[in-house]
C-alpha cells in the first residue's frame, strides 16, 4: 500500500472499445465551431450520463435536472477550453458536472450541519452501493470489479467522496481515520483503480 | 502549503473532496509542474470512470430546454496561448495590454492598481495560468467595475465577467491587519446561502489580487478580518460588501 507506483495493468478485463468516447472528442470539437447539430447528437450521448450523476449525488431528481440543463449548456458555452490532451471529452464533461454537483451539495447546507446528518445515516449506507446500480453493460462491471480490488479504506474514501460529495476531512470523520491517511488512500486507490481499469493520458 | 505538501492532495483534488482554498493552491501547483498535470489528469479521468454506474435518462422536457438555452448562449473563444511559460518580457506586453484595454473601459484606477501590484506580486512567482485567466477577465468584453471602500480603510476594486464567469479582486491600502489577523475574501451568494472563501491574505498582507471563480448573478463580494490561517465561515462582520453582477 505504501508502493505509489503501478500496479500491474489489466486486473480487470480488457477495456471494452469506445465508439461512444472518441465520437465524443469529435463531437466537442464541432460543437466548439458552433455547430448546433453536433451539439444535439453529444446531448443524446451526454445527457443520462451528467443527469445521472448529479442524481446520484443530489439524491433529488428536480435538483438534478436543473443542474444538468446548467451543465448541458456549460459544455456549449465552454467547448472551446476542451484539450485533448488533458484526457477524454467524456471526462472533461463529467468533471465540470461533478464539480458544480458537488458544489452544489456543500453549499446548501453549513459543512457542519451537513457532516452532523451524514454521520447520524451514513451507518447504514452500504459503501459500495456501486453493486446496486451496475447494469449488464461490461464497463460498469469492470468499474466494479476494480472497486473490489481496493482495500477497504481505498474504497470508502472513494465513494464517500465521490458519490457522497464530502471533502477528505468530512470522510475523515465519517471513517474516523486520520486526515493523512485519508490523503493517501485516496491517491493511492486511484492509482490502483487506474491501472485495473487501463486508464492512460498522453499528453 | 507547497511543494510536497500540497501533492499530497491529488487524489482528494481529482475527486472534488478539497475546499475552495484547497482547490485554488492546488490549481496553483498544476500551473507550474507539467509533470503533476498529467499525472492529476490521469486521476481525474479515472474518477470520471466511476460515474458509468450512474445512469438515468432524464425527463424528455429537458432536451428542447437545454437546446433552447445554447442557442441563446455566446461560446467562449478558444483560448489558443494557455499553457506554457512565457518570456517575462512577453509577460509584460500581455499585462501592459490587459492594462490599456482596462484603460479604454474607463478603469484607469484599477489598471493602475493592477499593475503596481502585479509587479510585485511578480516577485513571488505568482502562476501563469492564474494570470492568464485574469487578464480574460480583464479584457472580456463584458467586464464591469465595482468598487467599494472598506472600514477602517483601503479599498476594494472588483472586475467581473459573467462572460469568462470570473472576476478579479484587488485589495489595497488596507491597514495591517493585527497580530494573528488576516484579511479573508468571500463570496456571498444571493437569498441565504453560505459565504464561501475566495482568498485568503497572509498574516501582515495588506493588498492583493485574487481571480475568483464561478461569480453567479446577485452574489456580492465581502472582506473580513479572521484569525491567521483563515475561518471556514465569516466570524466578523464583514468590513465593505460589493454587489457584483
Amino acid at each position: 500500500m505504501n508502493d505509489p507506483g503501478r500496479y500491474p495493468r489489466g486486473a480487470g478485463q480488457p477495456a471494452e472499445p469506445q465508439p461512444e468516447r472518441s465520437e465524443i472528442d469529435i463531437l466537442l470539437r464541432a460543437v466548439a465551431r458552433g455547430d448546433d447539430t453536433a451539439f444535439t447528437r453529444l446531448y443524446d450521448l451526454l445527457a443520462p450520463r451528467v443527469f445521472g450523476l448529479a442524481r446520484r449525488v443530489l439524491r433529488d431528481p428536480a435538483q438534478a435536472e436543473e443542474m444538468a440543463q446548467e451543465v448541458l449548456v456549460e459544455v456549449w458555452r465552454t467547448a472551446s477550453r476542451f484539450d485533448a490532451q488533458r484526457g477524454s471529452g467524456l471526462s472533461w464533461v463529467l468533471t465540470i458536472a461533478h464539480r458544480r454537483t458537488v458544489d452544489r451539495v456543500r453549499s446548501e447546507q453549513a459543512a457542519s450541519d451537513r457532516l452532523q446528518k451524514v454521520a447520524a445515516v451514513s451507518v447504514h449506507v452500504p459503501y459500495d452501493e456501486v453493486a446496486d446500480q451496475v447494469s449488464s453493460r461490461m464497463e460498469r462491471q469492470q468499474v466494479r470489479r476494480c472497486l473490489d480490488g481496493l482495500t477497504g479504506l481505498q474504497r470508502q474514501a472513494i465513494t464517500l467522496a465521490y458519490y457522497g460529495g464530502h471533502t477528505y476531512r468530512e470522510v475523515a470523520t465519517l471513517l474516523d481515520a486520520a486526515l493523512p491517511t485519508v490523503k493517501t488512500r485516496m491517491r493511492d486507490g486511484l492509482i490502483r483503480l487506474r491501472d485495473c481499469l487501463n486508464v492512460e493520458v498522453t499528453p | 502549503m507547497t511543494g510536497p505538501d500540497i501533492h499530497a492532495l491529488s487524489g482528494a483534488y481529482a475527486l472534488d473532496a478539497v475546499d475552495d482554498l484547497e482547490r485554488a493552491a492546488f490549481d496553483r501547483h498544476l500551473a507550474e509542474c507539467e509533470a503533476c498535470a498529467v499525472e492529476v489528469a490521469e486521476y481525474r479521468e479515472t474518477a470520471t470512470r466511476l460515474a458509468e454506474g450512474s445512469w438515468s435518462v432524464p425527463p424528455p422536457r429537458m432536451r428542447e430546454q437545454v437546446l433552447a438555452r445554447a442557442a441563446a448562449t455566446p461560446q467562449l473563444p478558444p483560448n489558443g496561448h494557455r499553457r506554457g511559460v512565457a518570456s517575462p518580457v512577453a509577460r509584460w506586453r500581455r499585462l501592459a495590454v490587459a492594462a490599456a484595454a482596462v484603460g479604454v473601459l474607463g478603469l484607469g484606477a484599477a489598471a493602475t492598481a493592477y499593475a503596481a501590484l502585479e509587479q510585485r506580486l511578480d516577485a513571488e512567482r505568482t502562476a501563469m495560468a492564474v494570470a492568464q485567466q485574469r487578464q480574460e477577465v480583464m479584457t472580456a468584453p463584458d467586464a464591469a467595475l465595482r468598487a467599494g471602500d472598506l472600514a477602517g480603510g483601503g479599498r476594494v476594486t472588483v472586475v467581473v465577467s459573467e462572460l469568462e464567469d470570473n472576476g478579479v479582486v484587488i485589495l489595497n491600502g488596507a491597514p495591517p491587519p493585527g497580530p494573528d489577523r488576516v484579511y479573508q475574501l468571500w463570496l456571498v451568494p444571493e437569498g441565504s446561502g453560505t459565504p464561501v472563501s475566495v482568498g485568503l491574505l497572509r498574516a501582515g498582507q495588506t493588498g492583493a489580487i485574487e481571480l475568483i471563480q464561478g461569480v453567479r448573478r446577485g452574489a456580492t463580494l465581502a472582506v473580513s478580518l479572521e484569525p491567521a490561517g483563515g475561518s471556514p465561515v465569516p466570524s466578523t462582520t464583514p468590513l465593505v460588501g460589493i454587489p457584483l453582477v
